[in-house]
């Protein structure tokens, strides 16, 4: 029995100390904190990856220019493996912590409203860069995001698919919550364009053969085809219809907006027409800093992923900046729900004071030559 | 007399242990302060459910299943519809969770109970695959991949349990009954008999055990169990989506019971709340937390292969503290 | 409806067959390794990436025919094998006594320490390589169109054919014309008895783990090349697929398990004909609970010896 006692002191010191830790008030010089979650191993780690390498760049900016009246802000990362329960661990810890003012991330719907149901409960905010699902800012009032959701790109590339001709279009999907949601809004808005869907095709993640997908959708002879999925998976679906010779022309999510789209596909993708909020080649000077910094710092160009997380950790700090050195975590919520034209790289975003969706303006984009260009 | 005494002993024990997990550990829990060592607290309770659960068809009747995701699946997806659609309490939906889950396993064992070793292995692997992409392509009645959002918190015949440290003691509750069923079902004649299947099923069928029964039976009783902590997962994460009951989860639950040691009780619990809380405590070292959690594991086997908490150790440990079929007074065996 | 035996039909069948022919390629390694010892090893989806990285590796720094490119996926492949049996299955492996050879917690520890040496690998490939998708130099893809009428191949599926014939023709001269190979097949049926005749069982062991990989790896880069696709997850899948296949098809007979994954890639591509991809999965493995149900010792398993 001793041994055992003398664990369990021991333990009980290292509580007591670490409860300590955390209790301690914050000092004057102190930075103030905010909690960025991600996946950083496992299968999604590339992305995570991403956005902390634009957060760096981000924070490093702002910091450099005084920060909050001269406070510099600190960013916490921890990895979610992309896994719901770490995510929901991670939120807890987050929220333990009481000198952290608000959270970013995560990085997946499913694991974003997995923690949002903590920090809608501990009521502290939380704005994710990519989280796309329906229904996740209506967690509860500290959701946010800065992703246009597909209700607002659907619409866009649908009519923009019509005004180029095609009257039928086959969707190919992947199957989670964003894919399907974009799928269903575009399939609605396609059709009140005076289009017909010959077929909506979903495939279950980690999936990399398209072949039988893209043999049916053949087989149904669309004007065109509109891809709902990332760019990796993209660009292996783009390489199997070039070989199988399909040869409708393709239209896709903004998702598809990356450089290593064309690395990865190489002839293949040309021609494919997307919709975007980043166009790297805008003359906007915040655009060019970002795109020469990021090739920089990092040695490769910024994607739509990368942008996305540059402009939610530039939306979070500039709330951070007006809810002051002080300010309490309610304060940063209601200091990031003003956010108005916030000037990012991903164009001027506000947030709808009653739903929290981000509004934005997208541009046309297309693969030419193994180059994105824009259409105007 | 000795009886009584011992059977007085026996139940102490008990309470000490009800004690530690009641009152120490939330305790110590509450000393490190807020709200995310309960949540660690309960994930690993969980997990312990699940692990316990997984113990008693793969360690004590020895059939490796590769599939227990599928059926925590189950049953998180039955108390989630049945609250979110019916307006089902948590004292409701936790036994409709459990049924549920059982029903899938019996229904599951019943044709599958005759193969043996691995390709029983591959049946349970292809049937929790199968039990993913239904509720990842069933989007007409689980939601699919938008999963189940604002699953009510638990609450028990008025007793708000909707906090850290209400889920902690739900959690700890459905677990305490979930070790205890698995306990007494294999410290006795019956867990003997579910060993026999393991170590030779054709010659405990020749001893006039009906092995099919068992199996079944032992299956069930798994099942039910892990669909008790699908249910407790469901209200306290109040979100549940497909992507939670993956093949990866299955073998996780399968590393657990291996490094705590396969048939063993102990070893059950300490191989979960090792597998879940080391990844956590291992958040310091950043990106190579994942590698060290795996090194550990390797470790672990590789040192203890036959887990840390080895079956002939733990049967020998409860044998003397909380033993009562062997106990000499008490008439015990087969009807 | 539209009329379904047509030449997309016919194409479906040509993916099918070329998606089960992946598996196959797969499950050749997988199997033999299997047989051997009668443990799941599960780290043979990462034998499979590390073959596809090293052949990536040698195709970016010197790109070399395609020979020498597999060539040297299956040097780096086997010397991987021999590297894992090394350090996950030789320290657990007691063959001096029946009780250990029989103790389940044995075997499935033997099982677990193969996952848990995949997972350090996998993390250690996705902390140096993270873990998108790696650029493949388009002249290497094996995606170059052969039309035959209204069908598509690719040269990547008759590489892919070639090989699994080559590969399993190899092996069944191997096992049953050779003297490795009659050593491989005395140590599947009996350790002990095979060591009581004399035979070298640890270095037979080797000899099977070395050769399972080097398929292993030769399937990860003719795949990746084929599918244009190679990042540390690539095994995952394939891998879950061949082990089903495996079962399917008996444990024992290779022959049968690349009859099982062609089955299994077919009933998949032509599910998607008829359902949404999403449920293609139900069907492979509605399959395979079926086949056992019916078969319970696999399609071409023999009854074996209950242990």
């Amino acid at each position: 029995m001793r041994p055992e006692f003398k664990r369990l002191k021991t333990l009980a010191l290292a509580a007591a100390a670490l409860a300590c830790g955390y209790a301690a008030p914050a000092r004057a010089a102190d930075p103030l904190l905010i909690g960025y979650q991600m996946p950083l191993s496992g299968d999604y780690s590339q992305y995570g990856e991403m956005f902390r390498n634009a957060a760096e760049l981000q924070l490093k900016a702002f910091n450099a220019a005084g920060g909050v009246d001269g406070t510099p802000v600190q960013i916490l990362y921890e990895d979610s493996k992309n896994d719901p329960k770490e995510g929901v661990n991670i939120a807890r810890k987050f929220a333990d912590n009481p000198r952290i003012l608000a959270a970013l991330g995560d990085f997946s719907s499913t694991v974003s409203m997995a923690a949002g149901e903590v920090y809608a409960k501990v009521g502290m905010a939380q704005l994710s860069q990519t989280a796309s699902h329906p229904e996740f800012t209506k967690v509860s009032k500290y959701q946010f995001r800065n992703i246009t959701t597909q209700a607002y790109e659907g619409p866009f590339t649908a009519k923009w698919i019509r005004q180029t001709g095609p009257k039928s279009v086959a969707i190919v999907s992947i199957q989670n919550d964003w894919g399907i949601s974009a799928a269903e809004e575009f399939a609605k808005a396609f059709k009140a364009e005076g289009g017909s869907v010959t077929g909506i095709e979903y495939f279950n993640p980690g999936n990399r053969d398209f072949r039988s997908i893209l043999t049916k959708v053949a087989r149904a002879k669309p004007d065109a085809i509109y891809l709902c999925m990332f760019y990796e998976e993209a660009a292996s679906a783009l390489q199997q219809a070039k070989q199988l010779n399909v040869k409708a022309p393709v239209f896709s999510t903004s998702s598809l907006y990356s450089p290593k789209l064309i690395e990865l596909g190489g002839d293949a993708v040309n021609g494919v027409r997307m919709a975007s909020t980043f166009v790297p080649e805008n003359p906007a000077p915040e655009v060019q800093g970002f795109v020469s910094n990021f090739k920089s710092a990092y040695g490769n160009a910024p994607n739509m992923f990368a942008a996305q997380a540059y402009d939610a950790v530039g939306i979070m700090l500039a709330a951070l900046k007006a809810a002051g050195p002080k300010a309490t975590r309610e304060q940063v919520r209601d200091a990031l729900a003003a956010t108005t034209g916030y000037p990012g790289v991903t164009g001027k975003t506000s947030f709808d004071p009653q739903t929290r969706e981000p509004a934005k303006t997208l541009a046309k984009m297309v693969v030419e030559n193994g180059q994105f260009k824009v259409i105007e | 007399m000795v009886a009584n005494a011992s059977r007085v002993s026996v139940a102490a024990r008990w309470l000490g242990l009800a004690a530690l997990l009641f009152g120490l550990i939330p305790a110590l829990l509450a000393a490190i302060g807020g709200g995310y060592p309960f949540q660690v607290a309960i994930t690993a309770l969980i997990f312990v459910t699940l692990a316990v659960s997984l113990n008693l068809v793969t360690g004590t009747a020895g059939l490796l299943s590769l599939g227990h995701a599928g059926f925590f699946g189950v049953g998180a997806y039955a108390a989630a519809l049945a609250s979110t659609k019916l307006g089902w309490p948590f004292p409701l939906t936790l036994p409709l969770a459990a049924v549920a889950a059982a029903v899938v396993g019996v229904l599951v064992a019943l044709p599958t109970m005759r193969l043996i070793s691995i390709y029983f292995a591959v049946a349970t692997l292809g049937i929790g695959e199968m039990i993913h992409v239904a509720l990842l392509n069933w989007v007409s009645f689980t939601r699919g991949p938008m999963g189940i959002r604002a699953i009510p918190p638990i609450e028990v015949l008025g007793l708000d349990l909707s906090g850290v440290v209400g889920g902690y003691y739900a959690a700890a509750a459905v677990a305490a009954a979930g070790i205890f069923a698995v306990h007494r079902l294999t410290h006795s004649y019956y867990g003997n008999a579910l060993r026999s299947l393991r170590e030779d099923d054709q010659c405990a069928a020749a001893m006039g055990l009906n092995p099919v029964r068992l199996k079944i039976e032992a299956f069930g009783v798994s099942c039910a169990i892990a669909g008790a902590a699908g249910a407790v997962y469901a209200h306290t994460a109040s979100f549940i989506s497909p992507d939670s009951f993956r093949f990866e989860e299955s073998i996780l639950i399968l590393a657990m019971i291996v490094v705590g040691g396969l048939g063993s009780l102990p070893g059950a619990v300490v191989g979960a709340v090792l597998l879940i809380v080391l990844p956590e405590a291992l958040r310091g070292i950043g990106d190579f937390r994942m590698i060290a959690v795996g090194v550990f594991m390797f470790l672990s086997i590789l040192f203890q292969p036959k887990g840390l908490l080895g079956e002939a150790s733990a049967i020998a440990l409860f044998r003397r503290q909380l033993g009562a079929a062997w106990r000499g007074d008490i008439q015990a065996g087969w009807k | 409806m539209p009329d379904f035996f047509d030449a997309y039909f016919a194409q479906q069948i040509i993916n099918g067959l070329s998606l089960g022919l992946v598996y196959a390629l797969v499950a050749i390694g997988f199997t033999l390794i299997f047989g051997i010892l009668n443990v799941v090893n599960f780290a043979h989806g990462e034998i499979y990436t590390v073959g596809a990285f090293a052949g990536l590796l040698l195709i970016v720094g010197a790109a070399p025919p395609l020979l020498a490119v597999v060539l040297f996926a299956m040097a780096v492949g086997a010397a991987a094998g021999v590297g894992l049996e090394r350090l996950a299955f030789r320290p657990i492996r007691r063959f001096s006594d029946e009780a250990s050879l029989k103790s389940r917690a044995m075997r499935e520890a033997t099982l677990l320490s193969s996952l848990a040496v995949s997972i350090v690998t996998r993390e250690l490939m996705v902390h140096f390589f993270s873990g998108e998708m790696q650029v493949i130099p388009q002249a290497a893809l094996l995606q170059e169109v052969i039309a035959v009428g209204p069908l598509t191949l690719t040269n990547g599926n008759l590489f892919i054919f070639g090989a699994s014939v080559v590969m399993l023709g190899g092996l069944q001269f191997m096992l049953y014309r050779t003297r490795v190979g009659l050593s491989i097949r005395a140590v599947s049926n009996n350790v002990l008895g095979a060591r009581h005749v004399g035979i070298d069982t640890n270095r037979t062991i080797v000899a099977t783990f070395a050769i399972g990989s080097a398929l292993g790896a030769a399937a990860g880069i003719l795949v990746g090349l084929y599918n244009g696709n190679i990042f540390p997850y690539m095994g995952f899948a394939p891998g879950v697929k061949a082990f089903v296949a495996m079962v399917m098809g008996g444990l024992s007979s290779i022959p049968g398990a690349v009859i099982s994954a062609l089955l299994l890639g077919v009933s998949e591509s032509v599910a998607t004909d008829f359902i949404s991809a999403g449920w293609k999965d139900m069907i492979a493995y509605g399959l395979l609970v079926v086949t056992l149900i019916f078969f319970p010792q696999g399609l071409f398993g023999h009854g074996r010896e209950r242990v």
